[in-house]
């Protein structure tokens, strides 16, 4: 393509391209940018998989080493990217940091680092199956060979806003969890699957714990979701925005963790958990 | 484990529902601090700055200097044509909005490295987002340092509601950085006098807007926008930084004058 040179009318020198001299602020300009190609999946064979930090790792031996050997089970047929949550050490974090002031961004920055704590426990215990962890600032670039030379790759679940997490709509917790982290990492690289293991079975019309009768929903979309205004999720909220915008990955899949082979039937694409799609 | 010392706020967060709403809104009672509360962040925009070259970027460089030592200033690079240019091949060959934020961030690395050049005999350097827990003793003691204004979210980046192009781009990179720390103020540098209703490049009937709340810009569904859409969600949500400031970089004196707190350019602020 060629340069073009300022003239009388626009000093500034631009590049021959389709967004040449727009303003990429500019609506039609951002609507031309859908266009009808399909978009790039770089890993389609490869699943995300979310393994909760307090719902999992926090929970110690007797609810790990079965979800762990779930994972081992799987590694053979499936090349997954496993993410962590920070658990009880961010919720820790959180409370000294907004005792001392901190704004939602510095809590973000140093909670990326209990969720690498993690990944790096549970990569300990995934090591014996050939699953790697991989730090942070290579794992991004890294990610497509990493998924072709070993069964299993784990990483913080965190994604890497840091100072650069946005401010929250009510109080200062950072809206870009590790649940977000790993939809996120499975939308741009187009990954088959995301699986959320948590402590719960999926949603209830209302807190299991508090209303045994609840009803499980198996399956429901995002705008069904907002509509019934439940007072908590088992994941971030944020994840109903980032389903609603996402182009590859449509859904994801929240199973227990405390009913290892749910996480093996989901692995292997059976509907055994909550299925929330975006719509 | 027993998180016996924790006060009850530190009691409900580990124990409780991250997204229940009460716990949430129990975590911004306080205010947090300002971690750098006499710094101005100030953005140097692409398209609309750098890409003119020499003409419009020596001036600029002369003026920053000559207000080393009276302002501490954190520079952000925006991208310009040469991210265009990427985005256009990117959006062609149907690349995802996340590797577009990777090529959006090596274009403001570049521009940021070429400030970064043309201040660096006055020892102002260029910090990447891991270097940010350097960047309170620059300040200090060069009094400026240079970053990509891009936020670090590379292939997390989040698929905007409309196209493919990265939502989060420069403004809202260095907007953020004005937020966290707590600065005094955050600058636009671009080459029209502020906010105008339509592109003053393109109509000449657009009016210039001299100081106008998020709501009211919002509510004015303007087709096209001289900063990010995203920085103004994020100033409704912010804690400290709640306004910004577009100013013209070409008038010789502008940056001095919005720098000493004088009403130039277009003041956007959230009520």
């Amino acid at each position: 393509m060629r340069a073009i040179s300022p003239n009388q009318f626009d000093q500034r020198h631009h590049l021959d391209s389709m967004l040449m001299r727009e303003s990429l602020l500019d609506r039609s300009v951002q609507r031309s940018t859908e266009t009808d190609g399909e978009i790039v999946r770089m890993l389609p064979d490869a699943q995300v998989v979310k393994v909760g930090g307090r719902s999992v790792v926090d929970q110690g031996r007797s609810v790990v080493r079965p979800v762990v050997d779930a994972l081992a089970e799987a590694l053979p047929k499936n090349r997954l990217i496993i993410g962590t949550g920070g658990g009880a050490r961010t919720r820790h974090l959180y409370s000294i940091g907004i005792d001392l002031g901190m704004p939602v961004g510095v809590l973000a920055e140093l909670a990326a680092a209990d969720a690498l704590g993690n990944a790096h426990i549970l990569g300990t215990l995934l090591s014996p199956y050939g699953v790697v962890a991989i730090p942070p600032a290579m794992f991004g670039h890294l990610l497509p060979l990493f998924i072709r030379s070993v069964p299993g790759v784990i990483f913080t679940g965190v994604p890497p806003y840091s100072l650069w997490e946005h401010p929250s709509t009510v109080g200062r917790i950072p809206a870009h969890g590790s649940d977000a982290g790993c939809f996120l990492l499975a939308e741009c690289f187009g990954a088959k699957a995301v699986t959320l293991i948590k402590d719960v079975d999926g949603l209830y019309e209302a807190d299991p714990r508090h209303e045994p009768a609840a009803r499980f929903i198996p399956e429901i979309t995002t705008a069904e979701l907002r509509d019934r205004k439940l007072p908590s999720l088992p994941f971030e909220p944020i994840l109903l925005t980032l389903l609603d915008n996402a182009r590859l990955v449509r859904q994801i899949q929240i199973v227990n963790g405390r009913r290892p082979e749910t996480i093996t039937a989901a692995l292997a694409g059976e509907h055994v958990g909550t299925i929330l799609r975006a719509g | 484990m027993s998180f016996a010392n924790l006060s009850q706020l530190g009691r409900s967060l580990v124990e409780g529902s991250l997204s229940d709403p009460e716990i949430l809104k129990s975590t911004g009672r306080e205010p947090p601090i300002r971690i750098l509360p006499d710094a101005s962040v100030i953005k140097i925009g692409g398209q609309s700055f750098i890409d003119r070259g020499r003409a419009a970027v020596f001036p600029l460089i002369d003026e920053i200097v000559e207000n080393l030592g009276k302002h501490q200033m954190i520079i952000g690079t925006g991208g310009g044509s040469r991210a265009r240019h990427a985005y256009s091949v990117a959006v062609d060959l149907g690349l995802p909005t996340g590797v577009m934020s990777v090529l959006g961030t090596f274009v403001s690395m570049q521009n940021a490295r070429l400030i970064n050049y043309l201040l660096a005999k006055h020892g102002i350097p260029f910090i990447e987002p891991a270097q940010f827990g350097q960047l309170s003793h620059y300040l200090d003691t060069r009094g400026a340092v240079i970053f990509f204004g891009m936020p670090p979210y590379t292939f997390w980046q989040e698929n905007p509601k409309l196209g493919r192009i990265p939502p989060h781009r420069t403004d809202a990179g260095a907007y953020l950085v004005s937020e966290v720390f707590g600065c005094k103020r955050m600058l636009y540098i671009k080459d029209e006098e502020g906010l105008f209703t339509a592109d003053p490049k393109k109509d000449p009937t657009a009016r210039f807007i001299e100081r106008i709340s998020v709501r009211e810009l919002k509510a004015m569904n303007l087709p096209d926008l001289a900063v990010e859409h995203p920085v103004l969600d994020m100033m409704e949500n912010a804690a400290s930084r709640r306004s910004i400031q577009i100013i013209n970089g070409l008038v010789k004196g502008n940056l001095t004058r919005a720098l000493n707190g004088e009403k130039i350019g277009t003041e956007i602020y959230a009520d």
